[in-house]
């Protein structure tokens, strides 16, 4: 005992349309909160819009670690040896943070190579390189390593 | 010594294969095998399996370097526990761990199973497939007793982050849970091949269905309660893809327990039920095959190793394409239409059925997306969580509603007047309260105000209709199980909105004897100091903790500095209160005459922790009720 033919097409469309529009809400909803990671290198290469969440990785510049003390802000730079990026970072730098080390932030991309850091990536061990990082050294040619 | 250790294994591996094998075939002729045949084969699956991780325990233990797995995870300063965790806190050790569990499921359905012979055989033959499947992924391309050819004195070490009491058992209950949900598979197989999906055969599932639910629910909620106190960033979750690979099964998992209710009672959704069986254990599959290829680039993965991904996913694609195509040939023809009304269990259950899919799907899509990004357009990028907050949030509102109506509908017919009268004394009740309370606490928006109320009918009238009062006693009904689930499950949803909504933080650098004020609390540094341990040294800053210039507590936050592998971490201090925890990680920065403190004032993380149990307690009394009634 099967329903009439039409019935099941009209159930069948609302169905269909209930799944696409939740699908396209859902599709839309993870294009807003996509993080991009960029090299300094890309960062000049390509026009990104002001106050856009992004990661930025590298290696940390050669004496370039400030701290104010009445704003507790950290100031340092991250260099992929041919572009460079100002990281500002009020928080608590990881253990393992260090300069001439790799690391990676994530925070609002703030025009002319400066960004507001919201977090700063921790490692787990002294070797371990994020392998982003790896990734923007190699593309400049400077990764040195295996 | 160790050649012989190093054979022993293997070879006990050997002897598991060839009679995982055996019960392949015995299931796969149409035999006149007897209980006596699998059942003492599977258990020389299961002994000849423990044999070998035991081997596996006692080279950790006594830290015989000979093995390169020891070797690389292991050190003779380290302290006892953290020998025994490492033994399966690495590659090889989890995948033996792994099967190790296969076998004792393999084991514990061959001697417990009431189902018929052949049901039984099968099953027990599809479990020995994956047995099988895994033990040549081991043997293959991860030994874990290979020897080097000199020994070296002394180990490389255990990642310090690892050494964690909630760690060392994370693991295996992780796995328990996982691996659980693979006999419901060889089952779903199994009951496909026979045509035998009915009533009786979903009996059988439902138990081990719960088991293997509350032993992922305590896997995830111990990864969790590990990341809050280990990870020292002051939260619970964070849709890290490592988590969210626990979280599908979970998922998957929890839906499949309502729809074997539906074909339990009312003999109905066959196909529905066996399809949910299989994404469920393909979903365990796929976890295991996101964390342990290396695929992710996250704080979890700490193997890697790309052939070994390789064949994770073709083993997986095999399960996969053999189980839909049997479910192809099958499927369509086991399911037996009935009629129901709209308003009727079935409806509510089957609305929460496919809300469960909808937030495995955004789950799903955001765990794989970026891997796909990674791989096909090059293009490295993560998903803020953000997009999971946005696009669950929603589906909760709808997924609470259908929990409090359903319970309250009859199966087939519709009796709205009963719901009524059961729900709106709760209704009443809680919308006067939670609007009482949000006139005190005004931080909360519309959303959240309305999901509390939500929350709070739910456990209201759970509880009211299954605890009942008479004759000055105290009863409870056949279904506090449920009760108690969905209660913890509402408990939960409360616990993360307050905790989200009123959470403190305040990061600062101090000097000794300096103040700081967070909230109602005072903290004063009131010292700092250094101790030497077995496998590592530390300073310590202590903190006393005021209110009204009373001292409540001392808080102690730590650096270790751990010498191997050379690791620093930051040991957070917490102060558990009933309805708060003070959260306190610092960290010493060079060349500078302060540290850096970071203080969390985190309300109801106690509950959180609590309506996990709750949950857990609630899935033990339905299976102690299912026990006592067989």
């Amino acid at each position: 005992m099967r329903e009439p033919v039409k019935q099941r097409i009209i159930k069948l469309l609302i169905g269909a349309s209930i799944i696409f529009v939740a699908v396209l809400i859902i599709i839309f909803n993870l294009r807003d909160n996509l993080i991009y990671f960029y090299s300094p290198t890309d960062l000049v290469e390509i026009n990104l819009n002001n106050n856009q969440e992004i990661r930025v990785g590298g290696l940390v510049a050669d004496n370039s670690l400030k701290y104010e003390e009445n704003s507790s802000t950290y100031r340092f730079v991250i260099t992929d040896e041919k572009n460079i990026i100002n990281v500002e970072y009020r928080g608590i730098l990881p253990n393992l943070f260090a300069e001439n080390k790799g690391v990676v932030v994530e925070g609002i991309y703030f025009g002319a190579n400066n960004i507001i850091a919201n977090k700063v990536l921790a490692k787990h061990d002294e070797n371990y390189m994020p392998p982003e990082v790896i990734d923007a050294l190699q593309k400049e040619g400077k990764w040195q390593g295996e | 010594m160790s050649e012989l250790l190093s054979y022993l294994g293997i070879v006990s591996l050997c002897v598991c294969l060839l009679v995982s094998l055996a019960q392949i075939k015995i299931s796969y002729l149409k035999s006149n095998a007897n209980y006596i045949n699998y059942f003492n084969l599977s258990l020389i699956q299961f002994v000849s399996c423990l044999l070998s991780f035991l081997i596996l325990i006692y080279i950790f233990i006594t830290s015989d370097f000979n093995f390169s797995l020891v070797y690389q995870n292991s050190h003779t300063e380290k302290p006892m526990i953290y020998k025994l965790s490492g033994s399966w806190g690495n590659h090889e050790g989890s995948l033996l761990m792994w099967i190790l569990i296969l076998t004792i499921f393999n084991f514990m359905f061959a001697s417990m199973s009431k189902a018929n012979i052949r049901l039984t055989e099968i099953t027990i033959g599809v479990q020995s497939f994956l047995i099988l499947g895994f033990l040549l992924f081991l043997l293959l391309t991860s030994n874990p007793f290979s020897l080097l050819s000199e020994s070296p004195n002394e180990g490389l070490g255990l990642n310090p982050i690892l050494q964690d009491p909630f760690l060392a058992i994370h693991p295996p209950i992780l796995y328990l849970g996982y691996v659980g949900f693979s006999l419901i598979f060889s089952l779903a197989i199994a009951g496909l091949l026979l045509n035998h999906i009915d009533k009786n055969w979903a009996s059988i599932v439902k138990k081990w269905t719960l088991s293997a639910w509350i032993l992922l629910t305590a896997g995830i909620g111990l990864g969790s309660y590990w990341a809050y106190n280990e990870l020292g960033w002051g939260g619970y979750w964070f849709w890290d893809p490592v988590e969210n690979a626990s979280l599908m099964p979970w998922l998957a998992g929890t839906a499949l327990i309502h729809c074997v209710s539906i074909l339990e009672k009312r003999n109905t959704l066959q196909s529905w039920t066996v399809l949910l069986s299989i994404l469920t254990f393909a979903l365990s599959l796929i976890g295991t095959f996101l964390v342990r290829s290396g695929i992710l680039n996250s704080v979890h993965a700490f193997a890697s190793d790309p052939t070994r991904g390789l064949f994770i996913l073709a083993f997986l694609l095999i399960v996969l394409i053999a189980s839909l195509f049997i479910f192809a040939r099958k499927g369509p023809f086991l399911d037996k239409e009935i009629k129901y009304h709209l308003l009727s269990r079935e409806t509510g259950i089957l609305v929460n059925n496919w809300l469960f899919l909808t937030i495995l799907f955004i789950v799903f899509l955001g765990t794989v997306y970026p891997i796909f990004t990674d791989i096909v357009l090059n293009e490295n990028i993560t998903v803020g969580s953000k997009y999971y907050i946005f696009s669950i949030t929603p589906i909760i509102f709808l997924f609470i509603f259908a929990m409090i109506i359903t319970p309250f509908l009859n199966w087939s017919t519709n009796n709205y007047k009963i719901l009524i009268q059961k729900i709106y004394k709760p209704t009443l009740l809680s919308v006067i309260l939670i609007f009482s309370i949000s006139l005190y606490f005004d931080k909360l928006s519309i959303t959240e105000i309305s999901l509390l109320i939500l929350s709070s009918i739910l456990i209201m009238a759970n509880l009211n209709s299954n605890i009942l009062f008479k004759n000055n006693s105290l009863y409870l009904t056949s279904n506090i199980g449920r009760a108690l689930t969905h209660a913890g499950f509402a408990l939960l949803i409360i616990s993360i909105i307050a905790n989200a909504s009123y959470a403190k933080e305040k990061i600062t650098q101090a000097k000794v004897d300096d103040k700081i004020i967070v909230g109602n609390y005072d903290f004063i540094f009131s010292s700092i100091s250094q101790k030497k341990e077995k496998n590592y040294h530390k300073i310590i800053a202590n903190f006393e903790m005021q209110q009204h210039s009373g001292t409540l507590k001392k808080l102690s936050p730590e650096i270790r500095f751990y010498n191997n592998p050379p690791t620093i971490t930051s040991e957070t201090s917490i102060a558990r209160m009933l309805f708060r925890d003070i959260y306190i990680v610092m960290n010493v920065p060079e060349n500078q005459e302060f540290i850096n403190v970071r203080i969390h004032i985190k309300p109801f993380m106690n509950f959180i922790w609590v309506s996990i149990l709750m949950m857990m307690i609630g899935g033990l009394f339905s299976i102690s009720y299912r026990i006592k009634n067989s």
